[in-house]
């Protein structure tokens, strides 16, 4: 399929026959099964091509940007907050002292200082950090819009057909805003279901319930090749050859080995284990990376509650520590692979928090100017891309959108910036809009 | 294919709609349309196809030579032109045809870096401003017109996003030249415009692989004529028919069937239609002559004929009639969204008398599940929607609304009557349940594009912000619809939900609506329609109904008999079934025109509709192909399979399983027994019918139900608790079949009756004995038999 050779689109038209036929025809004649087919083969072609992937650390309810990345120790004390800054291995760039390890890693890892959006409530932030569009609110009538995570699995599939393309550890958060929506549910993540750092971490979705056994399955798998032999031909909108390639697929991870083995956290090296920390975040992390290792496309970790309205301190030392260990050793796990360069890795939330301490010692919602964080799969290291004014408050220069923010991703993992898919009143919806990738950081 | 979710398609659009509409196009075209008129020989296909080639010869050399010719047309003389380069007429037609207007690029609502044009043109003066006057005048160079930005950027001299889109010297490129060198006169009204484009040919039968030039000829509004072939744009809606390249040669290729291509040129349009017959040997020809010679002499249903006639067109022999058993659970599942069992199908099957399947289809209809299945699909046509809602109290409206449904399908209330409940609805929505409509169809946009698309089959959604770029809809029409609706008022109800309920509905004194535009007050309209003569205490909804209802009307009725053919064939005549379009023609106009006149005939009997079409020949043959049918995917020369539904394939596995489904109804569960068909609204948590694609009802489109396949799907029915537990209960047909003294042979051949309403096959049985026999564990062999034939495809679809 053209969407994926990364190949950029000059015409901006697009609208070449060639084009037409090898995109559109699956909407009118060839059906599902031959997207299915098509998306297959493509696959297998970004098997051999295209071996991105991405992490995603999504801080649900939305980090503080003042005392993680971007810290004002000049400022007076009820912005500054409670943690001072320290250097880091990248002269100039200094980050909470709550960040240690990645401070030591910092010229793999890259900021923007300045993303910016403007709704201030959890759901419809999420939808507009997810999506990159503002979508629905109680006030507002829009549709939804696919997740970013949706739109990498139904650009580039897996990259092993037995793996799930898209994952959420331990489930889709974001108040329901990591789903695919018009995309198809064929695109939504699949959900872990478990702490990975859980005694005995078994996936539910993978499991078998109550007393079914595996030997059942298996009977069941050699009975449904015998009976399930309707003449596929009677079906042309290739729903049959869909299921049936579904169903292959489902039994697969249920019964076979490669899916059951990535998701088998405990064939890790105990040592590794610990150096990602015996936490939901160091596990999930590592979770994340056996996953990609295995053919996932974009595995979301999504991990804890951020909403720090009250005592920030209390809550930030919970999660800093454990979200800082993660992403370190998982940067230096990857680069110890050779696979630093092919995996990006994002560090995001709904939005940032207010630059001001309020009166119950925490924070408010502040989508403004806010801080993401961007690391891996070829894009720079060590970067820090616009900034906030003195204080926090809005954006002093280069201002972000989240859909420049994808654009990014997207263009990192060699998604053709002018994809577009048809929404569900059929109109066709660019993937990044007007949102431009962050050139310094590529 | 509306069926399946939304497509990837990796291309700049060129407008809003322009997928839909070649998914949408997939239907076919208008031959012959008059019924009693003789097939025209051209038709009859082999024998005269030479013959239509030879016929066409000297148009299509002239043609050509036009073409060649004007490909050596040195550019100069495009210079010594005596009329000016005007902007209207011939400025924006080549921005249109090089897409700098169109929706991926500068005709976008935010325009492309700097740079907006109207969409596809239909605002010249808009345009004219963007050219002229915005981009502090850099786009133009009145002194050195090849140096102006819009040509130095069109090819691609400067960077441009869009790249190069003509070349220094061509055709296009001296217009917009000239036109510059001309001083870029601005657009006058007495600029003339195309009033209508006409097609030559405009339909044609074609062989496969072979050329068809299409000449496009513009009347303008001074009388003149034009050439317009090389300006027009062109769209073929089946690729795998037909392609059409940019010059509007339109070539077939190796399939058989329907096919249309839109030409679009200064905003109107005209659509080629063609035929592709099957190829076939005389032998076959003649074998295919008898069989549908016996059918036509059988069958003496009208209907059937206007079937027939489209299948000796095409060279197409429809399938076999389809068996009893298999008749009987398509029926079942079609009509009461209820499988079969097992005493039905033999007891149908047994049946020799001449008129079974007619009583059976009777049978159905009076059944209490035809009210349920019809009424769950009217409840997502007209959202319905329980999402939002967090007392029972607020959401018992929902139950009142499905229930009005489901009694006035029951007791066959006539459909003019059902819509003219709804649309005109009015006062406490608890105790007169259609007001609920108004409950989600609250805003502007829903009012107009719910009643276009519910009840008269169009879309209408992008005439909200521009001229719908494939069909005759413009602004005016939308704000005119709009102004029915502009009085609908609403007092009290529950303001703390997502969306307030038991408000009193009733009609405003006043209520303005707008043109965007041009700020004139819309008088409200109907769709294409007269303006209503209304005093203020006239109804404008009750004007709308009437005119919807109106016998000359032809939206209303066509959209009902369209849709519910399209529920028994898998697809509609119009396809998909709420786009009809003058660039969506119909497979079978005449078809259509006979379904929605005897509708109208019989008072708008819903039933009656439903058992012309269930008595149909087309609805009783087989899906499988057959060597003259199988690429038809368009006449309904055989049955097309689709999946069960979420409802019905959750409600068809209880059945067989013997275990209902526990819905968890919230405050005040749902009664015991209650069936996935029955439920009150969408808003019940089950997640097996969220995976198999139960919509959220928040669109008219019956698109939003999809049964797209997907990964949690095979993982929901292979490792599921509530599959396992159906599987596993104890007073189940499982637990029975373990606990029976029959011997496994005769259990697996009840087995397979239940399951897949049709006797095993020798081997089947076999299969099964042996594995029943082989295992040690007896209750969980039979529980992995049951489930292997409920994961088939065979079980999963209605076939």
């Amino acid at each position: 399929m053209l969407r994926l050779n990364g190949s950029t689109f000059k015409n901006c038209d697009g609208v070449t026959r060639r084009n037409f036929l090898q995109l559109g025809a699956p909407l009118l004649g060839l059906g599902l099964a031959d997207l299915l087919r098509s998306d297959s083969h493509a696959a297998t072609a970004a098997q051999s091509k295209n071996k991105k992937s991405t992490i995603v650390f999504w801080t649900h309810g939305g980090m503080s940007q003042q005392d993680t990345y971007d810290m004002k120790p000049d400022a007076p004390a009820e912005y500054r907050g409670m943690f001072t800054p320290v250097e880091t291995s990248v002269p100039g760039t200094a980050v909470s002292e709550r960040f240690p390890l990645q401070a030591k890693i910092m010229h793999h890892l890259s900021q923007v200082r300045s993303v910016h959006h403007e709704n201030g409530i959890h759901a419809p932030s999420a939808h507009w950090m997810q999506t990159g569009y503002f979508g629905p609110t109680l006030a507002r009538i829009a549709q939804q819009s696919p997740s970013f995570g949706s739109v990498i699995s139904r650009s580039l599939g897996a990259r092993q057909p037995q793996m799930p393309a898209y994952v959420a550890v331990p489930k889709a958060e974001a108040f329901g805003y990591q789903r695919a929506h018009y995309l198809g549910k064929a695109y939504n993540p699949f959900d872990v279901g478990a702490d990975p750092n859980g005694k005995d971490f078994k996936v539910p979705n993978l499991s078998l319930p109550g007393d079914l056994k595996l030997k059942s399955v298996n009977s069941r798998r050699k009975l449904l090749a015998k009976f399930d032999t309707i003449r596929r031909d009677i079906d042309k909108n290739g729903v049959m050859e869909g299921l049936d390639t579904f169903k292959a697929q489902a039994l697969e991870m249920v019964a076979g080995d490669h899916v059951r083995e990535a998701f088998d956290i405990s064939q890790e090296d105990p040592n590794l284990r610990d150096k990602y920390g015996r936490h939901q975040y160091g596990q999930s992390a590592l979770l994340a990376r056996r996953l990609v290792e295995a053919g996932t496309r974009c595995v979301t970790v999504n991990t804890g509650y951020w909403d720090h309205h009250d005592n920030i301190e209390s809550g930030l030392e919970q999660h800093l520590p454990p979200l800082d260990r993660a992403i370190w050793a998982l940067v230096e796990d990857l680069a110890d692979r050779n696979m630093l360069d092919d995996v990006v890795i994002y560090c995001a939330g709904e939005f940032g928090r207010t630059p001001l301490i309020n009166g119950h010692a925490g924070r408010d919602h502040w989508s403004n100017c806010f801080t993401v964080m961007l690391a891996g799969g070829g894009i720079k290291g060590g970067r820090v891309v616009g900034a906030s004014e003195k204080w926090g408050g809005g954006v002093k220069e280069r201002l972000a959108t989240p859909l420049d923010i994808l654009a990014t991703i997207y263009h990192t993992l060699g998604i053709p910036l002018d994809t577009y898919y048809e929404d569900s009143t059929g109109k066709p919806s660019s993937i990044v809009d007007s949102g431009r990738p962050i050139r310094e950081l590529l | 294919m509306s069926r399946v979710a939304p497509q990837s398609f990796n291309r700049k659009p060129e407008a809003c709609a322009s997928v839909r509409s070649r998914r949408a196009h997939a239907a076919g075209l208008r031959l012959n349309d008059d019924a009693t008129a003789p097939a025209r020989s051209e038709y009859s296909v082999l024998s005269s196809q030479y013959r239509v080639h030879l016929r066409d010869l000297p148009q299509r050399l002239t043609l050509l030579g036009v073409m060649i010719l004007s490909l050596f047309l040195p550019s100069s003389t495009l210079a010594e032109q005596p009329t000016p380069i005007r902007f209207t007429t011939d400025v924006v037609p080549v921005l249109t045809k090089l897409g700098c207007n169109s929706g991926g690029c500068h005709g976008k609502a935010t325009g492309q870096n700097g740079f907006r044009l109207s969409l596809l043109g239909f605002e010249p003066d808009f345009d004219f401003r963007a050219i002229v006057k915005e981009g502090r005048g850099r786009r133009i160079a009145l002194t050195a017109p090849e140096r102006s930005l819009l040509l130095v950027k069109a090819t691609n001299q400067k960077p441009h996003g869009g790249g190069r889109r003509t070349e220094v010297g061509s055709e296009e490129y001296e217009v917009l030249r000239h036109w510059v060198a001309g001083g870029a006169i601005a657009p006058s009204p007495d600029d003339p415009v195309a009033e209508r484009i006409e097609l030559s040919p405009s339909e044609k039968v074609l062989g496969n692989r072979s050329n068809q030039a299409l000449l496009v000829t513009a009347h303008f509004s001074d009388g003149t004529t034009r050439d317009v072939t090389r300006r027009a744009i062109y769209e073929a809606n089946e690729p795998e028919i037909a392609s059409v390249e940019s010059n509007g040669i339109v070539a077939t290729h190796d399939k058989t069937g329907l096919f249309s291509v839109m030409v679009r040129f200064g905003g109107q349009i005209a659509t080629f239609h063609a035929a592709v017959p099957l190829q076939v040997t005389e032998e076959e020809r003649a074998s295919a002559e008898v069989e549908l010679t016996r059918l036509e002499q059988r069958r003496s249903s009208p209907f059937d004929r206007l079937l027939i006639r489209q299948w000796r067109r095409l060279g197409i022999t429809p399938s076999k009639l389809a068996d009893d058993a298999t008749f009987i659970r398509r029926a079942s599942v079609d009509i009461c969204g209820t499988l079969p069992t097992r005493e039905e199908v033999e007891a149908y099957v047994a049946d020799t008398s001449a008129d079974k399947r007619a009583r059976l289809i009777d049978r159905l209809l009076e059944r209490p599940e035809y009210a349920s299945n019809f009424a769950l699909k009217w409840a997502d046509i007209l959202q319905n929607r329980g999402s939002g809602y967090s007392t029972s109290k607020q959401r018992a409206g929902t139950a009142l609304f499905a229930g009005w449904i489901r009694d006035s399908l029951a007791e066959n209330k006539p459909y003019d009557q059902f819509v003219s409940e709804i649309i005109t609805a009015s006062g406490k929505q608890n105790e007169n349940p259609p007001a609920i409509w108004y409950r989600q169809v609250r805003t502007q946009p829903d009012y107009v594009e719910s009643v276009a698309q519910a009840f008269l089959g169009v879309r209408i959604q992008c005439a909200q912000c521009h001229h719908h770029p494939f069909d005759r809809w413009s602004q005016a029409d939308y704000y005119g619809l709009a102004a029915v609706f502009a009085r609908v008022g609403r007092k009290g109800g529950f303001a703390d939900a997502e969306v307030p309920t038991n408000e009193v509905i009733y009609v405003k004194d006043k209520g303005d609506v707008l043109h965007p535009r041009n700020g004139k007050l819309m008088r409200p309209k109907a769709l294409g329609g007269p303006e209503f003569e209304l005093t203020r205490y006239d109804d404008p909804r009750r004007s709308l109904a009437h005119w919807m209802m109106a016998s000359d009307n032809s939206f209303f009725a066509r959209t009902m008999v369209n849709r519910t053919w399209a529920h028994f064939h898998g697809r509609g005549i119009i396809h998909p079934i709420d786009d009809a379009r003058d660039s969506n023609p119909p497979s079978n106009p005449a078809l259509l025109d006979a379904l929605a006149a005897d509708f109208i005939a019989s008072g708008y009997d819903i039933k009656h509709l439903v058992r012309v079409i269930c008595n149909s020949h087309s609805y009783g043959l087989e899906a499988a192909p057959n060597k003259l049918n199988r690429n038809d995917s368009q006449t309904f020369a055989r049955f097309y399979p689709r999946r069960l539904s979420a409802e019905v394939l959750l409600d068809g596995i209880s059945q067989v399983l013997d275990v209902p489904t526990q819905f968890a109804g919230g405050p005040g569960a749902l009664p015991a027994g209650t069936r996935a068909i029955e439920l009150p609204d969408e808003n019940v948590p089950v997640s097996f019918l969220d995976v198999f694609g139960r919509p959220a009802r928040t669109s008219a489109c019956e698109c939003e139900r999809v049964d797209a396949p997907s990964l949690a799907q095979a993982l929901t029915l292979i490792s599921s608790a509530e599959i396992q537990r159906k599987l596993t209960a104890d007073n189940g047909y499982a637990a029975r079949l373990a606990a029976s003294e029959r011997t496994h042979a005769d259990n697996a051949k009840e087995i397979f009756v239940r399951l897949l309403g049709r006797a095993a096959s020798k081997e089947e049985l076999k299969t099964a004995t042996e594995f029943l026999e082989s295992e040690e564990d007896r209750a969980e062999a039979y529980r992995s038999l049951l489930w292997s034939l409920l994961a088939t495809n065979e079980f999963m679809f209605n076939h």
